[in-house]
């Protein structure tokens, strides 16, 4: 029941979010071509493969930071934690059954629109390129696993209950407007990576190369790690 | 030898330099209602979160029903046969009353569908219902429901009567009246005095964070006195001579002087008259006069 719970608790924000996201992302790539460059040889893929996943990933930080305004804290905030906390259940338990809800939202997030946007597209009666459109979605999944760690840290540490998000976005803005603005930290900025920016052809706005198995696995790791002490600190908090 | 329980053993809690609780030893028996009694900021709501592994305890420890508080296996154990209504009662706002009484349901074995049913009808509380769309005393009546529809060790209330009107008082006391004869221990906090009195086995009394009192309230309703006694005269030593084993407080106006005795008040009027005291009268205290006393006292 644990999950119906977090479920109930979060699925507002997260229903909102997907319909928001699929209907932006969706709308822009319906439009694409309108966007396209008459003289030049970016049509389709620039808008539906790269416009679009750029959308998506702003609108993505923005939904997860949403989501993971939730918890213990903010229980404390809005005064349930005692209900929670007296109910036969390890905090472990109930940090494990949050993160495991948010991951699995912020992954739906990731999948649903893109998978619209490749809808749209053929219904638009334009081609695609599967292999492209995971890349992408790869990219994204992966690398944001570190933004959700930090965004999910952040709200195991900050109180009240709207604080929370405020403070998980300006910190997740905060590190890429540094990592960005240095030419040498660039490529650790993790908005960048999920934009897949460093792979990005210019000239066919397609991503190259082989995908960043290792690098997604860095992200993968830093996210666990950042989960792991959002656990921590929940479980030797006073509430 | 029966187990109590609720033991701590020299309990406290302190934020920094700040005490909330100190050198707690506190006792609650099987089979009785226990009281806590205290001011705001007295340090009730702490012990309780203590007792419940919400908080942790920085001196000392603690058991329920023999099992530790500081451990977090324990404490997990004990939460299966505690059932706690907290200070302010609130609860996810997100489901709706039906909802909330199947997600608690699921955590107790023990879980009695037939007093859910009956508890629904006599508070009136409407199932399709939003808990957020609920008011303060249907939220309380709530809470008390999903505590009382179990079959716990022990029933822990943290000003459980706050929010309710005079039927809903009346029908929580005669609650945890019910709850007790059952066999659980009840232990709850409170300001009201007299709801205490109506119902208490045992009363303790916490103020800045210390235990000042901890006795049946039969044990005080038997030996607390209120002596009051008027003398031709009232210098200022004679304060000093009435200063018997017993005397808890003295107050004097003009000629007359009232003294709180905890016990021994045959010995303290015995020593009034020796003095010369032309009217001695004794009355039983209420529980109100012994906490004020206390409160001030320390």
């Amino acid at each position: 029941m644990l999950w119906y719970k977090t479920w109930l608790e979060t699925r507002s924000r997260f229903l909102l979010s997907l319909l928001n996201i699929v209907a932006l992302c969706s709308f822009n790539v319906y439009h694409g071509n309108e966007g396209a460059m008459p003289y030049t040889k970016i049509e389709y893929y620039y808008i539906v493969l790269h416009g679009g996943h750029t959308m998506l990933c702003m609108l993505w930080v923005l939904a997860v930071t949403l989501l993971a305004m939730g918890g213990l804290l903010r229980e404390k905030a809005v005064g349930t934690a005692p209900f929670t906390l007296a109910l036969p259940v390890s905090r472990a338990r109930l940090v494990a059954v949050r993160i495991s809800m948010v991951l699995g939202q912020a992954m739906v997030l990731v999948i649903v629109p893109w998978i619209a946007m490749f809808l749209i597209g053929t219904w638009n009666g334009k081609t695609h390129s599967l292999q492209q459109a995971f890349f992408h979605m790869v990219l994204l999944a992966g690398g944001g696993v570190a933004l959700l760690g930090t965004a999910l840290l952040v709200s195991s540490l900050v109180e009240g209950e709207y604080t929370a998000p405020l403070v998980t976005f300006g910190v997740l803005i905060g590190i890429s407007v540094v990592l960005s603005s240095s030419s040498s930290l660039h490529v650790y900025s993790p908005i960048e990576f999920i934009r897949g920016t460093e792979f990005l052809d210019r000239h066919t706005r397609l991503l190259t190369g082989p995908i960043p198995w290792l690098r997604i696995a860095a992200n993968i790791l830093v996210g666990g790690l950042l989960l792991t002490l959002s656990a921590k600190s929940v479980q030797a908090r006073d509430f | 030898m029966i187990r109590a329980v609720v033991e701590t053993n020299g309990l406290g809690k302190s934020y920094g330099r700040v005490h909330a609780v100190r050198n707690l030893n506190l006792t609650v028996a099987p089979g009785r209602i226990t009281a806590f009694l205290g001011l705001n900021g007295a340090g009730k709501s702490t012990t309780i979160r203590m007792l419940l592994g919400m908080i942790r305890p920085t001196e000392g420890y603690g058991t329920v029903l023999g099992k530790r508080i500081d451990d977090l296996r324990a404490s997990l154990d004990l939460r299966r046969h505690v059932a706690y209504v907290s200070e302010d009662k609130r609860l996810y706002g997100y489901m709706t009353v039906e909802q909330l009484i199947r997600f608690t349901s699921s955590f107790y074995p023990d879980w009695r569908p037939d007093v859910v049913k009956m508890l629904l009808n006599q508070y009136g509380l409407p199932p399709d219902r939003k808990v957020r769309s609920l008011s303060k005393g249907m939220r309380t009546k709530l809470a008390l429901l999903l505590a009382l529809a179990r079959r716990p060790e022990l029933l822990i209330l943290d000003e459980p009567s706050e929010g309710l009107d005079p039927v809903g008082i009346e029908d929580l006391l005669q609650s945890l009246v019910t709850q007790c004869a059952e066999g659980t221990a009840v232990f709850f906090s409170s300001h009201q005095i007299a709801e205490v009195e109506r119902v208490a086995d045992q009363v303790c009394i916490l103020h800045q964070g210390r235990l000042v009192m901890d006795a049946s309230l039969d044990d005080l309703r038997f030996s607390y006195r209120q002596i009051d006694m008027v003398f031709p005269s009232l210098p200022a030593e004679l304060q000093s001579q009435l200063q018997v084993e017993g005397v808890e407080s003295i107050r004097t106006s003009g000629h007359q002087m009232s003294v709180l005795a905890s016990r021994n008040a045959d010995a303290i009027m015995e020593r009034a008259r020796d003095l010369n005291a032309g009217s001695i009268e004794a009355a039983p205290v209420g529980l109100r006069e012994i906490f004020l006393q206390k409160v001030k006292e320390n």
